[in-house]
């Protein structure tokens, strides 16, 4: 949990160099977040047995509970169906959950009141088409009854901080979808939020505008603010969340830190030359025995002595273990008989490993896979 | 407040952008502008400069702000703002709820700190700008218009602000109802004509029901002075001829009252006949927006009863009998003017308010109720 002991307002520094989209620095002293006051504690989001049962028919959400700690960026990931939209709508009261219990900056779900403090872009939003950039900025910012007089500054500002001043004032219903999704931004940031949930904010925007949103995220964290990302750019995700949670079928299938998601899924490859399965065989007859030899998609699987995993799949050794030195012995073994090592590297799992992974098996712990089972193989999905 | 003022200014940008509120407002002022181009003259009426003889249409027989007053009443309320302006306006506002309610548009607003309750009555009350704009600027117009042309300025034209924004609101709050329902701005439209003309067609079922029956009730009562007077005759000529012979068929004069006696039997009948499905037709209009008696209001408050008593005599005869005729029987217009008029503003307004607050609360429910 990140400890900002700033109060909301104190920081506010409208006088701040102009900024410019991406400018990492800059966003520091401008925006004010205060998400934390010196007393406050907790979670940012929490959640506790959410469902949502749409018609008495379709089960979107099936008890699902998560945490988010103030001060991070969190990441919601899932397949189409999943959930994570109705679950994202959930929070900010634009879908009734059928039973939900939980918090949302330290107030009950669905409290109308903390939401002036809860910055929101929706999916696929559609703003006014006769307003400008500026002006949509000015009226949502009104409807979280930001402070009238601050309005206007911090519209500049914020139009400014997503690259927007240009196109300030001209009506949105010329702008492109990315454009679009810079003013959402900037919106969602209008009433100086402590938290910001942003659904497919990088919808529709080119690589540079990605980089740029990338860069705003990580100085809100920065700041303190509290981000909660529904995405399904992975990659994205994997570079600035602190913490993810993979929604399949209404149900949290994974939560945690990337690292501890990805960590149980390390592991050790050696690349050695083709027809090397008798030697491998040989050289690790606890592991593999006599059995037959790896067929394409089906490598031969086994436990080591210290019950770490191991796979091979006729041109590749892959080793459950994360530690160098205790490789070390691998290598040795390999060498002594002779095997040539081509290539050896730490595989770390992609979140897009995880992802597969929890979708093929929603059910199965990321703990229960920590070094019992041999992961999908890195890369094959 | 802020988010309300918010809201308000919203909707005057949303106005501002649609290019049909100023078609409207354009056409209203062509409307107005219309009125100046008439006027009275002792031997005549004037278009532009080109004067047209008439005996009955000139300033000795009209005075020019009655004339002004009643073009207003008759053609400006009649016809522009409760017909053609009311059609352009729903059209316009139609889509203001399926728009709103359009993924990713609601989501904006109930994502923010304000009640679903509170945004749906603002968003409606925004809707009802619309109007009450077009009719005040039309309303000044032609305020303008009678005064300067007229020489009468008479502030009650103003009324009609307040009476069409309330029949507009009827129309507009099922508008409303069946474009949060379906969220389709095409259903909205199409449903609320529909239910106008329901509306219309009760009022005038009912109002002709009415009519019919206080022609037959007018007729009753002729019958029964008719048979009355036979009756007077026959007693008189059996009173005369126990003291003199008479030559006078009584023979017929009785076979007359007879005949007198069925008719008035059949009149009897059919006011029974009509009596129940008019108290059918009256109350299903009671839970009905009454729109043309709303607008009708404004007729009432404008023109003094004096006025309109003296307009009615013009067509009626001594009786009080118009010149119209109803299967072959005069109808009794003045009666029927009084029944419609003994109706208060109270109960119009009241039962169609009431009929508009069951609707909008059904509207309101729904918005409320539902996931978006």
């Amino acid at each position: 949990m990140r400890n900002n002991p700033v109060e909301k307002g104190n920081n506010l520094n409208l006088n701040c160099p102009k900024l410019k989209f991406g400018h990492a620095p800059v966003l520091s002293g401008m925006i004010g977040w205060t998400i934390m006051s010196p007393t406050a504690s907790g979670y940012a989001i929490d959640l506790q047995n959410v469902t949502k049962i749409y018609r008495r028919r379709v089960h979107a959400l099936q008890g699902v509970s998560m945490q988010v700690n103030r001060g991070e960026i969190f990441g919601l990931l899932g397949p189409n169906g999943a959930g994570k939209s109705t679950l994202v709508k959930i929070m900010v009261t634009v879908v009734r959950p059928t039973s939900a219990h939980g918090t949302i900056l330290g107030h009950a779900i669905g409290h109308k009141a903390i939401l002036s403090r809860v910055g929101y872009l929706p999916e696929n939003h559609r703003f006014p088409r006769y307003l400008s950039g500026r002006q949509v900025i000015e009226f949502f910012s009104a409807l979280a009854k930001a402070d009238r007089s601050m309005r206007k500054k911090r519209a500049a500002e914020l139009l400014d901080l997503v690259g927007m001043t240009a196109w300030a004032d001209i009506k949105i219903s010329q702008y492109s979808k990315g454009m679009l999704q810079r003013v959402g931004l900037a919106q969602a940031l209008g009433a100086n939020p402590d938290l910001i949930i942003l659904d497919e904010p990088t919808d529709g925007v080119d690589p540079g505008g990605r980089r740029d949103i990338r860069q705003v995220l990580l100085q809100l964290r920065q700041q303190g603010a509290t981000v909660f990302i529904n995405s399904h750019l992975l990659s994205e995700l994997e570079t600035v969340c602190d913490r993810v949670a993979i929604l399949v079928g209404g149900r949290v299938a994974r939560q945690g830190s990337v690292h501890e998601l990805t960590m149980p899924k390390q592991c050790y490859l050696f690349e050695l030359d083709s027809g090397a399965w008798p030697m491998v065989a040989a050289t690790f007859p606890g592991a593999f025995g006599l059995g037959s030899p790896p067929a394409t998609g089906r490598p031969a699987r086994g436990w080591l002595d210290d019950k770490s995993w191991c796979e091979f799949d006729g041109l590749a050794l892959r080793v459950g273990r994360t530690d160098p030195e205790s490789v070390q012995e691998i290598v040795d073994a390999l060498r002594r008989n002779n095997l040539v090592i081509r290539r050896m590297q730490l595989i770390r799992p992609s979140l897009e490993d995880l992802f597969f992974e929890a979708m093929a098996d929603p059910t199965a712990q990321p703990a229960a896979l920590s070094g019992a089972t041999p992961p999908p193989l890195p890369g094959a999905s | 407040m802020s988010q309300t003022l918010a809201l308000i200014w919203d909707a005057y940008r949303d106005l501002n952008s649609k290019k049909m509120f100023w078609i409207v407002l354009i056409l209203s002022a062509l409307v107005a502008a219309s009125f100046a181009a008439i006027g009275l003259s002792p031997t005549g009426f004037k278009i532009f400069y080109w004067e047209i003889p008439s005996p009955l249409l000139n300033s000795k027989e009209m005075p020019p702000g009655d004339f002004y007053k009643s073009i207003f009443l008759n053609y400006g309320i009649g016809f522009w703002l409760t017909w053609l302006a009311t059609v352009l306006a729903l059209i316009s506002t139609a889509s203001l709820f399926p728009d709103f309610l359009a993924g990713g548009a609601v989501d904006l607003y109930l994502s923010k700190p304000i009640s679903r309750l509170r945004l749906f009555l603002t968003k409606y009350l925004c809707g009802l700008l619309f109007v009450m704009l077009q009719i005040g600027c039309f309303c000044a117009a032609s305020f303008a218009v009678i005064g300067l042309r007229g020489g009468a300025w008479e502030p009650g034209i103003f009324l009609a602000v307040p009476i069409v924004l309330l029949f507009f609101s009827y129309l507009f709050c099922f508008c409303v109802l069946i474009g949060v329902w379906t969220r389709s701005t095409v259903a909205a439209v199409l449903l609320t004509f529909l239910f106008w003309v329901f509306t219309f067609g009760v009022h005038t079922t009912e109002v002709t029901l009415l009519t019919f029956k206080l022609t037959e009730e007018s007729a009753a009562v002729r019958l029964d002075k008719q048979i009355q007077l036979t009756q007077e005759r026959l007693a008189r000529w059996q009173r005369t001829a126990a003291t003199r012979p008479t030559t006078r068929n009584s023979d017929y004069v009785t076979m007359y009252q007879s005949e007198l006696k069925s008719d008035r039997a059949k009149r009897q009948d059919m006011h029974g006949v009509l009596d129940r499905p008019h108290a059918i037709f009256y109350d299903i209009k009671t839970v009905l927006p009454k729109t043309t008696e709303t607008v009708a209001l404004l007729e009432r408050m404008l023109i003094s009863s004096a006025r309109l008593e003296h307009v009615s005599r013009d067509n009626q005869d001594d009786s009080g009998n118009s010149s119209t005729e109803l299967n072959g029987k005069p109808v009794p217009m003045r009666e029927v003017q009084a029944e419609m008029r003994s109706r208060s503003a109270g109960w119009i307004v009241g039962t169609s308010l009431g009929f508009e607050g069951v609707v909008l609360a059904l509207a309101a429910w729904i918005f409320c109720r539902r996931d978006y």
